[in-house]
């Protein structure tokens, strides 16, 4: 079958690790030759994921999927979860501590990034039930 | 004997016969450019961006920058050094001026210090930046072309990052442009009779034939030197010049003759680009590693609020050149003790470049920034089915980056076993499991091959 998957760990409160995961991914799609646009909305929400894991989700996994017509991204935690969930994709709307603000994350554009960047998001999270985050790219033309 | 990697396409060779195969250079290399093999180095030419790591690495001396000889000045043409700031650092507490003299007794018929071009660059590039924050034509942040490196790092890692890249041209490309025109004129001659020599603190110089036309003006013209080839020579001059004060300094005949300034000198320096600019959101950023660290940020959408920001990809500054004779930080000492001697500021006029802004005069085309000929070189791309089995091998190897097969990395390797370059017994981690190549080669293509990957490797 002509499918990539993969899954990297995230642990919460490692800024120094923060972003690899992305990283990673976005070479991987660069060497296998996907479009630039979709390389950068890829790294852009795995990236905004993976600090939100960091700053609020406990430990998670991000999990990526690729085929040639489609990218998943998926990131799991098992953080404090999301009380009001259309409250959260306000620009914005921020619950980050004083001192992530202070390190200049936090802002409140977190998920309001990730729908923009992504084709299709979908948040599955409660309150003390962790976060779910599934994103999805289509792939225009194709694999290349 | 060196191993066939002559010509031009070529910033560093490997000498094969000085070689021992201990793979430094394998793993220092940002864009994975040299394997050993057989025991012996193997330079893949087309992913060289001449950084210099191989060099400064080396601990047997097999690699070698390509560099002009003195001896190859033609006398019947009229030689010109083009003279960084970087030069003036290799000698604590010795006048600028002096150093240019000491040129002049190795051959050289002009000296031209670069200091006036790089003024002429940082207003072309505030003035762009004033009018980019109302046309936005190019995003932020702007990378700076200064650095030849960083230019082929972007070119061949970030391609997506093109559209970044400052667009005026660098300052080397202003200074060789100017120079032949002017000095053509001024003796009446063909631009083919002077020979530009520019003395590089780096490895950006292609090829060891001597006349090998660079139209990019990479180098500032066909001729490079690196200092430390120069240095003893030039040292002995420079001694000479100073015990003999009765040597006069010929008056410039042209502006840019003029000897360097403070804001010159800074230039060797990271952050020397940015400090004396009136761009407030830029950064400096120095080190290959720490830039590769940032392109990848800028390229994850990060820093889009910064307007500018300079790379040099040696530590320091270009003081940090590979091809520099003294220690970067008694360099850098030196540079600071000299603009505190000959102060700061600006010494061209604003109105006169804004001007030539208009003109166009300095927009660059694409093989002026330092661009490989080979346009936008990047590795064959990977179908979704080899990166499958590259994940499963770097599973399988479980390795830890050890380099003994002769690739920079377990993840590479993979690469290059999926890619048919190399055995994949050549892993002492998977003979030591107990497989052999083709056991390997079979679990790879299996179906079960390569479904997560937990390392980053």
């Amino acid at each position: 079958m002509n499918l990539l998957r993969r899954t990297y760990p995230v642990r919460e409160g490692d800024f120094i690790h923060a972003g690899e995961a992305s990283i990673h991914v976005k070479n991987t799609l660069k060497s296998l030759n996907y479009n630039q646009d979709i390389v950068r909305r890829v790294a852009i929400c795995g990236y905004e994921a993976e600090m939100n894991m960091v700053m609020h989700g406990g430990d998670g996994v991000l999990k990526v999927m690729i085929s040639p017509d489609m990218i998943r991204l998926k990131v799991e935690d098992s953080g404090p979860g999301i009380e009001d969930t259309e409250l959260a994709m306000q620009e914005g709307y921020s619950t980050a501590r004083d001192e992530f603000r202070e390190m200049g994350f936090g802002a409140g554009m977190g998920l309001p990034n990730m729908k923009r960047n992504s084709d299709e998001l979908f948040v599955d999270s409660a309150p003390g039930r962790g976060t779910a985050v599934t994103m999805w790219f289509t792939v225009a033309g194709g694999c290349p | 004997m060196s191993c066939g990697h002559h010509g031009p396409g070529c910033y560093v060779s490997f000498d094969a016969e000085i070689c021992d195969g201990c793979t430094r250079c394998v793993r220092s290399c940002p864009t994975k450019a040299i394997r050993v093999r057989d025991g012996k180095v193997v330079h893949k030419q087309e992913a060289c961006i001449g950084c210099g790591n191989c060099l400064r690495i080396c601990p047997r001396g097999a690699v070698r920058a390509s560099s002009t000889d003195l001896s190859h000045l033609d006398k019947s043409r009229i030689s010109v050094a083009l003279v960084t700031p970087i030069l003036y650092a290799q000698f604590p507490g010795v006048l600028p001026k002096d150093i240019l003299k000491g040129l002049k007794r190795l051959g050289f018929n002009h000296t031209v210090d670069m200091s006036y071009f790089f003024e002429m660059f940082q207003f072309a590039t505030e003035e762009f930046v004033r009018r980019n924050r109302e046309t936005q034509k190019v995003p932020w942040p702007l990378l700076s072309p200064v650095c030849p490196v960083v230019m082929r790092l972007v070119q061949t890692r970030f391609p997506g990052l093109i559209p970044h890249i400052h667009p005026i041209k660098r300052p080397v490309a202003i200074m060789a442009k100017q120079v032949i025109r002017t000095l053509s004129k001024h003796y009446g001659v063909n631009e083919s009779f002077i020979n530009m020599c520019y003395i590089n603190p780096c490895p950006t110089k292609k090829g060891d034939i001597p006349g090998t036309t660079d139209e990019s003006f990479t180098n500032g013209g066909p001729y490079a030197m690196g200092i430390r080839d120069i240095y003893t020579r030039l040292a002995r001059e420079v001694e000479h010049v100073r015990n003999i004060e009765a040597i006069p300094m010929t008056s410039a005949s042209y502006e840019f003759e003029q000897c360097t300034s403070g804001d010159g000198l800074l230039w060797g320096m990271s952050g020397g680009e940015t400090v004396v600019s009136d761009i407030e959101k830029s950064l400096s950023v120095s080190g290959l590693d720490e830039t590769v660290s940032m392109l990848e940020k800028i390229e994850m959408g990060l820093f889009r609020d910064i307007e500018y920001i300079e790379f040099r990809a040696c530590t320091e500054g270009c003081i940090g050149g590979a091809l520099t004779a003294i220690d970067k930080y008694l360099a850098k000492s030196a540079s600071q003790g000299m603009i505190k001697l000959l102060g700061t500021g600006k010494r061209l006029n604003r109105d006169r470049i804004n001007r030539l802004y208009e003109k166009d005069w300095f927009f660059s085309k694409r093989s002026e920034q330092g661009f490989l000929e080979n346009e936008g070189f990047t590795a064959t791309p990977l179908t979704i089915e080899e990166m499958r089995k590259i994940d499963g091998l770097v599973q399988l190897i479980n390795g830890r980056d050890c380099a003994a097969c002769g690739a920079p990395d377990c993840r590479t390797f993979a690469e290059d076993v999926v890619r048919g370059e190399t055995p994949a017994d050549a892993c002492l981690m998977l003979r030591a499991k107990g497989l052999t190549g083709e056991q390997v080669m079979k679990h790879i293509n299996s179906k079960e091959c390569g479904h997560a990957c937990q390392r980053f490797g």
